[in-house]
């Protein structure tokens, strides 16, 4: 009897036991869930209106700031192509002669040939000092043969050279646009000055010029000043055409 | 006698250590065979102490009285039906009835002891 009740109270331990771990398992579980479901359907939806809310909010919130950054950026690119603007349009006046520039360049004067008296003798009759006068024509093409060479600004007798200037035959003298220039005709060209120097000895400058008693004094200068153009110019006749595309 | 008590601190012990945790949703079946396991003690004592305690009946009880009220627990939830509700309150009556079978039984030797 003592044996069984022995064996008896052995398997009440047992289960007891067993019992034991699955008091603290359900304890553990309902204490400390592993998520919490417990809520009602009416509370889920509850909930889950207003963390949609909280989302769309966070959407908005979004969307905000996603047009503000958008907001900065364009200002910002504006700023950019404001200043790209402003750039140009220095360079453009630049290169229109509106503005006077300075650079390297050549000074280039076109005076008489001095006559040496002795040479001179009575066979000859005594040329007539500045006799063949320079035409317009020639200067055109000393102006032609700068710019062809890189020359980026030219100007005559202080006349700056812009693209619709014309230099022409007035009578006597010569006019640059509507400004009447004496000789001796000082040319000054901002560029390379080697090249625009070489492409004058190259052209024969200096020998065409001679036929006409002129002696052409061609000078590298470091540091030339051309002064911008004076003429009064007003846009007629002509406005932009409108490419396609182009809004 | 004693020896079941120190079972039961025995597991208490080892279910903390164990640190099993189960889910939510299958917490109740848990609770309704952790019901049913303790009808099945207190039934066994109640027998025990009426001197009509079988082993076998009392482990065979046990082991089928947790997995059955669980299994039931679990077709409940799959046909939508609560049947756990009358498991809780099938192994619920019988737990009060043992209980109440227990205090007198002990109630009425403490008595006779006294006399």
């Amino acid at each position: 009897m003592l044996q069984k009740s022995r064996k008896i109270t052995f398997i009440l331990a047992i289960i007891s036991a067993i019992i034991g771990v699955m008091l603290t398992v359900q304890l553990r579980s309902s204490l400390d869930p592993v998520h919490k479901e417990s809520r009602s359907i009416a509370e889920l939806r509850a909930s889950l209106q207003k963390e949609l809310e909280k989302h769309k909010n966070l959407l908005a919130d979004i969307s905000k700031y996603n047009q503000l950054y958008y907001q900065y950026e364009t200002s910002l690119s504006e700023d950019e192509s404001l200043s790209v603007m402003r750039e140009e349009l220095a360079r453009n006046r630049k290169m229109a002669g509106m503005v006077g520039v300075e650079g390297p360049g050549i000074a280039i004067s076109i005076v008489d040939v001095e006559f040496d008296e002795s040479i001179v003798d009575e066979h000859m009759s005594a040329p007539v000092v500045g006799g063949y006068s320079i035409d317009d024509e020639d200067l055109r093409w000393l102006v032609n043969i700068l710019f062809a060479n890189g020359a980026q600004a030219v100007s005559i007798n202080g006349h700056r050279l812009i693209s619709t200037t014309a230099i022409r035959n007035v009578g006597d003298v010569i006019q640059i646009d509507t400004r009447t220039i004496q000789p001796p005709y000082e040319m000054k060209a901002l560029g390379e000055p080697e090249v625009l120097l070489s492409a004058l000895k190259l052209e024969g400058v200096e020998e065409y010029f001679q036929l006409s008693n002129k002696h052409v004094l061609a000078e590298k200068r470091d540091k030339l000043i051309i002064p911008a153009n004076r003429e009064e110019r007003s846009i007629r006749f002509m406005k932009p055409v409108k490419e396609k595309g182009d809004s | 006698m004693w020896l079941p008590l120190i079972g039961l601190i025995v597991g208490l012990v080892v279910g903390f250590l164990l640190d099993w945790r189960v889910p939510q949703e299958y917490s109740s079946y848990l609770s309704i065979a952790l019901l049913a396991g303790l009808d099945t003690i207190f039934g066994g004592i109640r027998s025990f102490l009426e001197r009509t305690f079988n082993v076998r009946i009392f482990l065979s009880g046990f082991f089928f009285n947790t997995l059955f009220a669980a299994g039931l627990a679990f077709i409940g939830g799959f046909l939508g039906i609560d049947l756990y509700l009358a498991a809780i309150v099938a192994f619920g009556v019988r737990l009060f009835n043992n209980l109440a079978v227990i205090r007198r039984i002990v109630l009425s030797r403490w008595i006779n002891q006294q006399e």
